[in-house]
């Protein structure tokens, strides 16, 4: 379903350049969470951002259900989720403003995205807020919001960026039972973080980047075997030691 | 996507875009509360300006202290040897000032000069010894009022007509040789003058404060975007950039027009209240008309100013940047806007296309009833190409992921020296290289004039020459051989150092030798057409500098004006500038930006504008651009260049002798026919010879980077 082949990224710097993304491959199936995971500057945003085509890549290429991102953009964006930490909302907007106009930003029917909106905003419990501008929202009403606004448009794939970035135990929750849902819908899932433990949970299978490159790859137990270590935590500790 | 879908989703995003502009209070200030508080406060200074320029409706108040006086100072206003001679009526508009002479209560001249330091009375008249046979007149003036001293004199003057008249007639009957001293006669020249200041005022705070109107909008709802983090999402969305961004502009455009109406009404409502209307229009109707025009105008202008907001802002990363951005161009747009207050500036030639100035010239054109055709279309039509130009820039600039990331260069890295060697200029170097380099032409060349000047009568014109060249080379040379020395930039790549085929040789001859022609023409027709000629002040400047020139050798000439500007501003723009922008941009947009910045820079000369130039230098740097992109070397069009600058200063030197050759090698002529076919035929042969010439040879792996 997406597919990652050889992508690279290459930022110039004053004294040379930075490799930010090495010749990263992976391949996501439908109805499997991938734990895309690394310290901050692993590259992990960045490879996100190629897929999303908010970036051109030096090498390789992103393909979701056969559209590579390079060649048919419009079709790779329509297919794919996306939901950030750093997202804002629109405060002058009520939220059912905000979510109808991503929706028309997917094409997706005007009658059809209110639709879909009520039945959303009732499975993360936001039924309440819809109508409320969403500049007067706390930070995790905005959070469901913005987990509700990459859904409006039904993508096959997901793509989530530290996800629970400055939540507390109950956003944290909130997250991870959304991800169980984009699960057991048939989404494919990557998850970017660095919050190891919630990953270990999560995650069906994971990929280990580290300057740009990807260590290792697989599900826990080929991780373990493959390390010698049994958390994802201690895993890392070696990666960065080494 | 039918059309009816199109238009359908562009209508929704646009709401979505306008009801976030106009739910924020921000906006809300600009829009309305501004308005309503500005025109009040400006129509009272407007009065007040008015006043003092003793243009009232009532006239001046003038107290004495008296029946008596009253009725003696009556006697001497009417008496119409008080009356001013015709040629200083003429000069005030034909008008006389009026004067209200009221009776104050007064007992001292203490009570006379608080009623006039309180601005009750504008002058105040105490008459002495009124039945004796020397009546003495005490005024009563405020120094640093201008209406109060505005009164005074007009009515000293009014006295002293009425004395000198009595003297004069006294001196005629008691002296029968007495004659006049001296007579006066006034010849006018140029044309009756009908707009004054108040009519260019009004369309100019209009235009401001559309500009004001629009600016929040355009900030926000770009720079914003990034800061409220809602641009990634946006941009992650498969709906194109241009949609969105037509939205936004379609938003900002409706705000700087709701802005444009709000204050349009406001502030006709507030001339009408305080009785200014009928100054600016001459008329005491309602000027529903032109108000329509007006508006229709600032329309057309709310769509450019939007369209090169967004332009700017779309490039911010916040609000805050955005801001240090609009300044400079907030304070840019005042300088023509000053420009249009100049007495006497008509809506032709150059002035019909200037952005912002000509669309305050037509309004009050507009306003005063009294619009030329052509110069209202042309205004029209640049204001429009302005506009998509601006958009054009607009919609490369948003979203676009160079700007998603923030940049690693500090201040401080912009003069350390990378450690790797790079094949061209990047385009903030170059950026930064066109910054530079207008202060530094402007100081070196005006440093120049004046150097010239002083040793004018002592060095001989061919040291004269010598620093010309010098001044070029310190300039379009050193800058950006300075900058790419700084950013590492290999020198043959980044100036385009490279042998070209053979063929490319003969067609730049060819080239040369007949281009210099249709410059030559391009700049008669420029001056046929009013834009930026010469005036006969300078076309015998020219001349003498003519004259001057040819007591130099001939070499020299060829080496100052010819050899020098071909070697140094072809490294510069078809060198340096070209390369760089060939990093970004099509070739044919790298052709084009880089005539544009050749014909731009050409009409920088010293501390004037020689407008004329720019059409003939941007099409020459047209033809070496595309020579310079078919050879992929800078050297043909070098010799190009050269042949043409040769060619045109040896018609110059040789001006008297090529006399026999037919009419038209006068400066300001069009050329024999046989000359321009001949011109022709070279041009033709020339391109032709380029054209067929190998294809350029990326030297430049750059180009595909």
């Amino acid at each position: 379903m997406l597919t990652v082949d050889s992508l690279t990224k290459i930022f110039p710097l004053d004294d040379g350049e930075l490799r930010a993304v090495d010749r990263l491959s992976f391949q996501i199936a439908p109805g499997e969470v991938f734990g895309l995971l690394g310290p901050n500057g692993a590259g992990k945003t960045t490879t996100l951002r190629m897929v999303l085509g908010l970036l051109k890549p030096d090498g390789g290429y992103a393909e979701v259900e056969g559209f590579r991102t390079a060649e048919d953009p419009i079709a790779v964006k329509s297919k794919l989720g996306f939901v950030s930490a750093s997202d804002g909302v629109y405060p002058w907007l009520t939220v059912r403003e905000m979510l109808v106009y991503f929706a028309d930003l997917y094409a997706v029917d005007p009658q059809l995205a209110n639709a879909r909106c009520e039945e959303l905003a009732q499975m993360m419990g936001i039924d309440s807020l819809l109508d409320r501008r969403a500049g007067s929202l706390s930070t995790g009403q905005r959070q469901r919001v913005t987990l509700v606004r990459g859904l409006i448009h039904d993508p096959p794939v997901m793509l989530l960026d530290e996800p629970t970035r400055g939540l507390d135990i109950a956003g944290v929750q909130t997250i991870f039972e959304y991800i169980r849902h984009l699960r057991e819908v048939g989404k494919a899932v990557v998850v970017c973080t660095h919050r190891l433990d919630e990953a270990e949970r999560l995650c069906d299978r994971f990929g280990l980047l580290h300057q740009g490159k990807m260590s290792h790859t697989g599900t826990l137990e080929d991780l373990q075997q493959s390390t010698g270590c049994e958390h994802l935590v201690e895993m890392f500790i070696e990666l960065l030691r080494s | 996507m039918s059309s009816h879908q199109f238009r359908g989703r562009l209508w929704r995003l646009c709401q979505k875009e306008l009801r976030e502009t106009l739910r924020d209070r921000r906006t809300i200030v600009t829009l309305l509360l501004m308005p309503l508080l500005v025109y009040p406060i400006l129509s009272m200074a407007l009065n007040r300006f008015l006043l003092a320029s003793g243009k009232t409706v009532d006239g001046f108040t003038v107290c004495v202290t008296n029946e008596a006086e009253a009725s003696r100072l009556d006697q001497w206003l009417s008496d119409p040897r008080s009356v001013p001679p015709q040629a200083i009526l003429d000069a005030s508009g034909g008008e006389m000032a009026k004067f209200q002479v009221t009776v104050i209560d007064a007992e001292s001249s203490e009570t006379f000069e608080e009623a006039v330091r309180s601005d009750e009375i504008d002058v105040g008249i105490q008459i002495d010894e009124l039945d004796g046979p020397i009546p003495r007149v005490k005024f009563f003036a405020e120094r640093g009022d201008a209406n109060s001293q505005n009164a005074r004199r007009i009515l000293i003057e009014r006295l002293e007509w009425l004395r000198f008249a009595s003297v004069e007639f006294v001196l005629k009957r008691i002296s029968p040789n007495y004659s006049e001293p001296l007579r006066i006669e006034v010849v006018d020249v140029g044309e009756v003058q009908s707009r004054d200041l108040l009519a260019t005022i009004v369309p100019l705070v209009l235009v401001l404060m559309t500009i004001t109107g629009a600016v929040y909008p355009a900030i926000d709802l770009t720079a914003g975007e990034r800061e409220r983090g809602t641009m990634e999402s946006v941009m992650a969305s498969p709906v194109p950039r241009g949609y969105i961004l037509l939205a936004k502009y379609a938003a900002v455009v409706t705000v700087a027009f709701l802005t444009a109406i709000a204050n349009l009404v406001a502030m006709f409502s507030t001339l009408w209240a305080s009785g200014l209307l009928s100054l600016l229009t001459g008329e005491s109707a309602f000027p529903f008309l032109a108000i329509l025009q007006i508006l229709t105008l600032l329309v057309l202008f709310s769509g450019f100013f939007s369209a090169l907001l967004l332009s700017l802002t779309s490039f911010a990363k916040s609000f805050k940047e955005a801001q240090a951005y609009l300044i400079p161009v907030m304070l840019l747009s005042l300088t023509p806007a000053m420009l249009s207050l100049m007495p006497g500036a008509t809506l032709q030639g150059a002035m019909a296309i200037l952005p912002l100035i000509n669309i305050v010239l037509l309004a009050r054109d507009t306003l005063a009833g009294d619009v030329d055709a052509m110069g209202a279309m042309a205004a029209i039509a640049s204001t429009i190409a302005y506009a998509a130009a601006a958009l054009s820039i607009a919609a490369r600039l948003f979203g676009s992921d160079a700007v998603t990331r923030t940049s690693e260069k500090s201040f401080g890295s912009m003069l350390r020296r990378p450690r790797q060697i790079s094949e061209a200029a990047s385009v903030q170097a170059a950026t930064m290289m066109l910054a530079m380099l207008v202060p530094i032409y402007f100081l070196v060349s005006n440093g120049l004039i004046r150097f010239l000047q002083q040793i004018q009568d002592v060095a001989p014109i061919e040291v004269q020459l010598l620093f010309n060249g010098f001044a070029l080379i310190m300039t379009f040379g050193l800058v950006p051989f300075a900058m790419a020395w700084l950013e590492r930039n290999r020198i043959k790549t980044t100036f385009r150092i490279q042998l070209p085929h053979p063929t490319a040789w003969i067609g730049g001859l060819l080239l040369g030798l007949g281009s210099w022609a249709f410059a030559h023409e391009a700049f008669v027709i420029a001056d046929a057409l009013g834009i930026g000629g010469l005036s006969e002040e300078q076309v015998e400047k020219a001349k003498e500098a003519i004259d001057r020139m040819r007591t130099a050798s001939p070499l020299v000439l060829l080496a100052a004006f010819a050899l020098t500007p071909a070697v140094i501003e072809e490294f510069c723009f078809r060198g340096y500038l070209f390369s760089s922008l060939q990093r970004v941009v099509s070739p044919f947009r790298v052709i084009v930006i880089t005539s544009l910045l050749f014909g731009l820079f050409h009409v920088l000369t010293g501390n004037t504008l020689l407008i004329e130039r720019f059409i003939p230098s941007t099409l020459m740097g047209l033809i070496i651009g595309w020579v310079a992109y078919r050879t992929g070397s800078v050297l043909p069009g070098m010799l190009v260049h050269f042949i043409h600058n040769g060619l045109l200063n040896m018609v110059l030197y040789y001006q008297e002798k090529l006399d026999f050759l037919g009419a038209g090698f006068d400066n300001q002529a069009h050329l024999p026919p046989l000359w321009l076919g001949l011109a022709t035929v070279l041009v033709l042969a020339g391109a032709g010879m380029m054209a067929f010439s190998k294809p350029p040879q990326p030297n430049l792996a750059i180009a595909s980077s």
